[in-house]
């Protein structure tokens, strides 16, 4: 393996609950890159990047150079951008920057409370022609959701068994946000209130508060550090549009995502079918059963009955979010995206609360707004 | 508190213009044939900064819906149906298509635009179903 291949070798995530009135974002943000730099035997002056929010007080808040008074020394790498601080954009633009020789160490992450009181989330900016007719994330999605069940078939008894299935999952991982809540039946799911057909309340996720982060090495430099390293073995990203200015329509991305994976399965040599875990994006129950398409574990059009299956369970032939996902862990934001690599690092450790058993290869799949993007990372233990 | 009132940019003040007099507008690219919405500073078909305007008549198709139960905020009615709505002539926005009952609401329903004024400045092309269509 090349010296520079890059590595996550160090994962952290604070506390995520519904509120965390006795918390700020910035605490929370150190909280996250202390434990992240500490999980993966460094010191703050042995990290030379850092793609982390920067919410403030002190420093300039959205400014990431900020990082560097903490860090105790002068950064090589940074970003300013949300965005480009969480997840799969967050670690490979990293991985890029390590494997070029931009820096050597970096750690993405951080957290901005967004939900406190926020009620059903929406775009963050006014849209023009959207906001005036009652659009928000769910009922984006909704549409997308409305269009591939009358173009196929598939049914709201199969996006409930989705959403059980994962909801479950936390509902006896101790760190979940509905920890001890359920279990659930499908039929619960769909007895439970309508948001925006057709999806349920416990066919949406969660909206709390947390930060995560992650620590982005090489190859050569994890050597002696104390967990096994987990290469990222590829990735890709696929951009529609921004988000919600317009509504997101099947047509358009319905199969968003489909050509980053193509690429990223590429990049690290294997297939769909060779993938042990997936920790995908889950605002709500059907973005699971598109990504299973996109994701190349079945045709367009095939999601639903493969996903009612049995087949994403932890001790399933395709075990999505074992952690249970943002339905039931943990919504918060930008940060959840970085959740999800927590939990694939967490996973190809053999450390998960669920551990899907000998897992080697994970997928990681964030998405968002309808999903008019998406971000994916291939992730594999060194052996 | 009231629902979001849309605040025109010079890209959409011929739009919501229009809307007042109860015609319906979509930008419209010489170059390349496309009409799209929203209004984009160039065209997306062939980034063309030369777009205009054009009529629609104001008949299309649902192309999706959903009924929202939980509105986003205060000012809005619920349920409704919130839908995309294809137009004959090109281009495609969002919109409520009021049925009377929301749930009657259905994909590849023929609807026609029906303006509805929400403040002095703004009139909102809401659709409704043609039958027969």
């Amino acid at each position: 393996m090349n010296g520079r291949q890059p590595v996550v070798v160090g994962v952290h995530a604070t506390e995520q609950a519904l509120s965390l009135p006795h918390r700020d974002a910035m605490g929370l943000a150190l909280e996250a890159v202390r434990g992240a730099i500490e999980d993966a035997g460094l010191t703050p002056a042995d990290v030379d990047g850092a793609q982390v929010d920067w919410p403030g007080p002190g420093g300039v808040p959205g400014e990431g150079s900020s990082w560097a008074r903490m860090l105790g020394r002068d950064l090589r790498w940074t970003s300013d951008s949300m965005l480009d601080n969480a997840g799969s954009r967050g670690l490979l633009k990293a991985a890029a920057a390590v494997r070029a020789g931009f820096a050597d160490t970096v750690v993405v992450g951080g957290c901005k409370l967004v939900s406190r009181g926020a009620g059903p989330v929406g775009a963050g900016v006014p849209l023009e022609f959207a906001d005036v007719w009652g659009s928000y994330v769910v009922a984006q999605f909704a549409l997308v959701a409305a269009r591939h069940m009358h173009q196929y078939g598939t049914t709201a008894h199969q996006l409930a068994e989705v959403a059980a299935t994962v909801r479950n999952n936390g509902t006896t991982n101790p760190e979940a946000m509905m920890y001890g809540r359920g279990p659930y039946t499908a039929d619960d799911v769909l007895a439970s209130r309508m948001v925006a057909t057709p999806f349920h309340l416990l066919d949406c996720c969660i909206v709390g508060e947390g930060g995560a982060a992650l620590v982005v090495t090489t190859a050569e430099r994890a050597r002696d550090l104390p967990h096994p390293p987990v290469a990222v073995l590829g990735g890709g990203m696929e951009y529609h549009q921004a988000a919600y200015a317009n509504p997101a329509l099947y047509r358009e991305v319905g199969q968003l995502g489909r050509d980053a994976a193509t690429r990223a399965y590429a990049m690290a040599g294997i297939g769909p079918q060779d993938v042990d875990v997936f920790s995908l994006y889950d605002p709500n129950s059907f973005e699971i059963i598109r990504q299973l398409e996109i994701l190349g574990l079945c045709g367009e059009g095939e999601g639903g009955p493969l996903a009612a299956s049995g087949a994403i369970a932890v001790g399933g032939k395709h075990p999505v979010n074992p952690d249970g996902g943002c339905l039931a862990y943990a919504w918060n934001g930008t940060q959840q995206m970085t959740l999800k690599v927590v939990e694939a690092v967490r996973q190809l450790r053999g450390t998960a609360v669920h551990q899907v058993e000998g897992a080697e290869l994970a997928v990681v799949g964030n998405a968002g707004s309808g999903a008019q993007h998406y971000e994916m990372s291939v992730l594999g233990r060194i052996r | 508190m009231s629902r979001p009132v849309p605040v025109a940019t010079p890209l959409s003040r011929p739009f919501w213009d229009a809307a007042r007099r109860g015609d319906l507008v979509v930008p419209h690219c010489p170059a390349c044939g496309l009409r799209f919405l929203v209004p984009e500073p160039a065209c997306p078909g062939c980034m063309s900064a030369d777009w205009r305007y054009v009529p629609s008549a104001g008949r299309g198709t649902v192309y999706s819906v959903t009924v929202v139960h939980r509105a986003p905020g205060p000012g809005f009615e619920t349920p409704f149906a919130l839908a995309v709505i294809d137009l004959d002539e090109g281009g495609t926005l969002l919109s409520h298509v009021d049925a009377g009952d929301p749930d009657d609401v259905t994909i590849g329903m023929r609807v026609r635009v029906d303006f509805r004024p929400l403040t002095d400045e703004i009139t909102l092309p809401y659709f409704v179903p043609v039958p027969g269509d």
